[in-house]
């Protein structure tokens, strides 16, 4: 059984400008242990869809208007502040995208790690005091304990996001979600930070969303991946299927947009960038809603019907009504190295 | 930290000169020798005595220094028009009165303002925040003078058996309840809009979504995480916040006909007894330096971020 | 954190407005015109604003008008119609003299805004005037002027303006615009010092600078039109203290005398009288309150009409 279940999830905010459908339909499960990456550029609303996943939405301007989110056999969409406050940190952890200002400037780095171990696992202060020692140590932080009592300026970028990943592995969550957690780093200390989840995640046993908009870092790292456009999971399937054989004309493109480096394909050596903008997610189109940058669009329904989420091969989902495999020409346009 | 206190603490004695100056070069400037205008005749003899007393036959710059000297031994000088007094009784008459009068107005400016800002802010745009902003609006515009008015007349005149206000005077606890009030309203209204949008402010801020994912108890990320934050800003305000109290004071010390050191500047200046007002303007002055000192210091305590700074 | 940071840090609604109305780099004169328009359209989509301007004409209006409407004399003392309540005849009543309020107000009014906007005038000016060339010209005499300003800030307003005003022997609008200015333009210094030095990092200055623009054609042409924006915002944030300040001291006795009325001295006839006659207090009051409402929330609307930065983006 799944660890987590998110089924046709719709969360909305409900602005003076209109209704902004952030996330409209998604589904995907994570295993237990697994890796699943979630793709897709910026304002696609994967990050909504996390903050969705544990309750974190501000619920002022938005809401979680259907589907629901069975973590555990539990649906997180009905439980209470009080009882999901329970969840969060101890069973899902999340880490965040900016590390500078996720951390709280006015309490020392040992102050949040310690609060949070003895909120979920009431320890005294010296044991989580030890504890939290013990967890920068294994986030490779050097001289951990006299870290412990400084201040979160005194940290570096790379190192912030590491105290990060300490604080969400504090209590042995069963699931981790890394919203973007290298894109604010540099290139040079992301794969370190890359480097530590994998580690951790082989130690901890532990399920993890990776949410990017790098196709290289999911490549690496997970096993399944979804990739989100437009506030809708347009691609699913395990990391092999989706990167040997994509079938949502919007995968091939963000895969066309990777520079190779080692090529001997009749890839041309530009990069692909995608024509266009994402749709203005107020009030979407009623049609498929990459339609107007797609390549194969205008064959027929696309503008007029929205294209339904279906299986094309085996946990191979797709939402498109052209995806490669059912191209005319299908052997010669998936001509992947 | 012990260092940067030593250094904001040296630095005030110059500042505090230079006023002392400015205040002592503004005296010397307002026409008149009090003692050729008043309503008796002093005869020529008695005059020159009392200018050799008071130095007024002196250089201005020694004047200056000796002022200075009694400054720092905290020797006023005498009242020029009564005889009898020194400056430093009037000040020790006077000022506790109005230190209390104040306190008492910040106490309640604090325990009312930041409540009132803490709750708007986690309610925002309910009706409790739109009654409480509009009300802190409408308590920030109208001149002290007209609450000030309108409370003795209703609280003290009218209902004052109820009550047991006093329409005057500075003795015993009922006297000190409504002055206290309508000083501390304006800084009342500042608190309450300070904290509040200082707060909406770090509601927005990433680290208390984290907060918020660790788990924590919304209890705790409001009370350690949140206010935390958001108080800094209101500490800050206090220097200034003392001016504003300076000013009230003459207005309500009038109106309430209390003997503190609003009262005794305004008459001090109408009766042209200078050296009361020199002492009161010092006087004021030093407050509001050490204020403001207090303040940098504080600032420095509460935000780790400043305190490296200066490290 | 020095005093002059952290005095920076608290004037944070003053600060906000001035590095809010930071204009962009190149193109200084071609940016304006469309900036103010722009500016236009958006205070008018403000509805708090607009009232508030509505709201402030309509005082403007009273003062200037009222008079002229209502012609009683508000000099005509006639005992046989004292303290008498609102009327057709005298709307807002008449005072221990049987002099018309209507009128009186309109007056009071007339001196206490004209006074309001003579003292902010001169606080710009010196504040500018202060903080331009403390940012502009920079180094040592930056410093120095800035430690000067340091200092000052430890002298308390009202007492300076009594003093000031007891220099000056008598109380006129001059003198009167002069008390009120001498200890209120050290934030308007610092503001405007900040702005001038941000500016003079803009690109646009380098290039004039590097086509051998002297420097007073750098501060008149390039800088100091663009704080034009901030100034405006500081006019209508000094002028409500100001008039405060002139009530003040007209109620404590140190300002404006009978038979000239201003609403400070207004109101202290109508406190003498609070035992019997409590309202009397209340219309020059509120007209102060009026006044300072309406220009604070002006100076709120005109920071957010003029500030770039918050011009709506939307994100998909």
């Amino acid at each position: 059984m799944a660890l987590l279940e998110v089924n046709d999830l719709r969360t909305h905010f409900f602005t003076r400008e209109g209704v902004v459908r952030a996330v409209d339909g998604v589904s995907f499960s994570v295993e237990i242990g697994k890796t699943l990456g979630i793709v897709g550029e910026s304002g696609s609303g994967k990050s909504v869809t996390a903050l969705s996943v544990m309750g974190l939405i501000p619920q002022p301007p938005a809401r979680i208007v259907s589907g629901s989110v069975v973590f555990d056999g539990r649906d997180l969409t009905k439980l209470s502040n009080r009882q999901l406050e329970d969840v969060r940190g101890r069973q899902i952890a999340m880490i965040f995208q900016d590390p500078m200002t996720s951390l709280n400037p006015t309490l020392t780095i040992g102050m949040q790690i310690v609060e949070t171990l003895r909120r979920h696992l009431r320890l005294s202060k010296q044991q989580a005091h030890k504890r939290a020692v013990e967890l920068l140590e294994e986030v490779h932080i050097p001289d951990a304990a006299r870290r412990l009592s400084d201040y979160p300026h005194r940290y570096s970028g790379g190192m912030r996001q590491r105290v990060m990943v300490a604080i969400a592995l504090s209590c042995n969550p069963r699931l981790l979600i890394a919203d973007e957690p290298t894109t604010a780093l540099d290139v040079t200390v992301q794969a370190g930070i890359l480097d530590l989840l994998y580690e951790l995640r082989e130690e901890h046993q532990m399920a993890m969303i990776l949410i990017t908009h790098d196709m290289g870092v999911v490549a690496e790292a997970a096993d399944d991946v979804a990739v989100m456009y437009a506030g809708q999971l347009v691609e699913r399937g395990t990391s092999d299927e989706i990167f040997t054989r994509p079938e949502h004309p919007y995968t091939e493109a963000l895969l066309g947009a990777l520079p190779h480096v080692e090529s001997a394909s009749v890839r041309e050596e530009r990069l692909t960038a995608i024509p266009g903008r994402p749709p203005d997610l107020i009030d979407p189109p009623e049609a498929c809603r990459f339609a107007p940058r797609c390549p194969y669009a205008g064959l027929g329904s696309c503008s007029t019907v929205p294209p339904e989420l279906r299986e094309i091969r085996d946990g191979h989902w797709v939402r498109s009504a052209h995806p490669a495999s059912e191209r005319a020409g299908a052997a010669q346009e998936a001509g992947v190295t | 930290m012990a260092k940067f206190i030593v250094r904001r603490v040296f630095w005030t004695i110059p500042v505090l000169l230079l006023v002392i100056l400015m205040t002592f070069g503004m005296m010397k400037a307002i026409k008149g020798n009090p003692f050729r205008h008043t309503e008796h005749n002093i005869p020529v003899a008695i005059q020159k005595n009392l200018d050799r007393q008071f130095r007024l036959d002196q250089p201005w710059y020694i004047q200056y220094a000796y002022y200075v000297k009694g400054v720092f031994t905290w020797n006023l000088g005498p009242s020029m028009l009564q005889r009898d007094r020194t400056v430093n009784e009037v000040v020790a008459q006077g000022f506790p009165i109005s230190a209390e009068e104040g306190g008492l107005a910040m106490l309640f400016a604090l325990i009312v303002g930041i409540p009132l800002g803490i709750i708007s802010a986690l309610r925002q745009n309910s009706i409790f925040d739109y009654t409480a902003m509009t009300f802190s609006n409408i308590g920030f515009a109208v001149p002290a003078f007209l609450t000030s008015t309108l409370f003795l007349y209703f609280f003290a005149l009218k209902w004052g058996h109820f009550t047991g206000f006093p329409t005057f005077g500075w003795s015993g606890f009922h006297s000190k309840v409504l002055p206290a009030i309508a000083l501390g309203l304006g800084p009342m209204t500042y608190f309450a809009r300070l904290v509040r949008g200082s707060m909406l402010e770090t509601l927005q801020q990433d680290y208390i979504r984290t907060a918020k994912a660790k788990g924590l108890r919304w209890r705790r990320v409001v009370g350690v995480h949140v206010l935390r934050n958001s108080l800094i800003p209101a500490v800050t305000a206090a220097g200034p916040l003392l001016g504003y109290l300076i000013t009230g004071s003459f207005i309500i010390e009038r109106i309430f006909a209390i003997p503190g050191i609003g009262q005794y500047y305004v008459t001090s200046v109408s009766s042209r007894d200078y050296t009361v007002t020199m002492g009161l303007t010092v006087l004021l002055s030093i407050l509001i330096i050490a204020a403001n000192l207090i303040v940098d210091i504080l600032y420095g305590v509460l935000d780790p971020r400043t305190r490296d700074q200066r490290a | 954190m020095s005093t002059t940071d952290r005095n920076a840090s608290f004037e944070s609604a003053l600060l906000e407005a001035a590095t809010a109305v930071k204009v962009h780099d190149a193109g200084a004169a071609l940016r304006r015109s469309s900036l103010w328009r722009d500016g236009l359209r958006r205070f008018t989509n403000n509805r708090a604003a607009v009232i508030a301007a509505v709201a402030f004409l309509v005082m403007v209006g009273f003062v200037v008008l009222g008079p002229i409407v209502d012609n009683s004399n508000p000099y005509y003392i006639n005992y046989a119609i004292a303290y008498q309540p609102p009327t057709w005849a005298h709307p807002f009543g008449t005072d221990e003299f049987g002099r018309d309020l209507f009128v009186r107000t309109a007056l009071g009014g007339r001196l206490s805004i004209e006074i309001g906007i003579g003292a902010t005038f001169a606080i710009m000016v010196i504040g500018i005037l202060y903080g331009s060339i403390s940012g502009f010209v920079g180094g040592w005499l930056d410093n120095v002027q800035m430690r000067f300003l340091d200092t000052l800030y430890g002298l308390p307003y009202l007492p300076f303006a009594i003093i000031a005003l007891a220099i000056f022997g008598t109380v006129n609008f001059w003198t009167m615009v002069v008390a009120l200015s001498i200890a209120s333009w050290f934030t308007t210094a610092r503001v405007m010092r900040g702005q001038i030095i941000s500016l003079k990092e803009n690109d646009y200055v380098r290039a004039a600078r590097a086509v051998g623009a002297r420097w007073y054609r750098v501060l008149f042409r390039h800088l100091l039109p663009n704080t034009l924006g901030m100034i405006i915002v500081f006019v209508f944030l000094e002028l409500p203290g100001v008039v405060l300040g002139e009530a003040f001291l007209s109620f404590i006795g140190l300002g404006i005398n009978p038979p000239q009325a201003s609403w400070g001295s207004l109101a202290e006839d109508g406190y003498t009288a609070y035992a019997t006659h409590p309202y009397i207090i209340i219309v020059p009051s509120i007209c102060i309150a009026w006044l300072i409402l309406s220009a604070f929330f002006i100076a709120d609307g005109l920071r957010d009409a003029l500030d770039p930065r918050t011009r709506e983006t939307r994100e998909g």
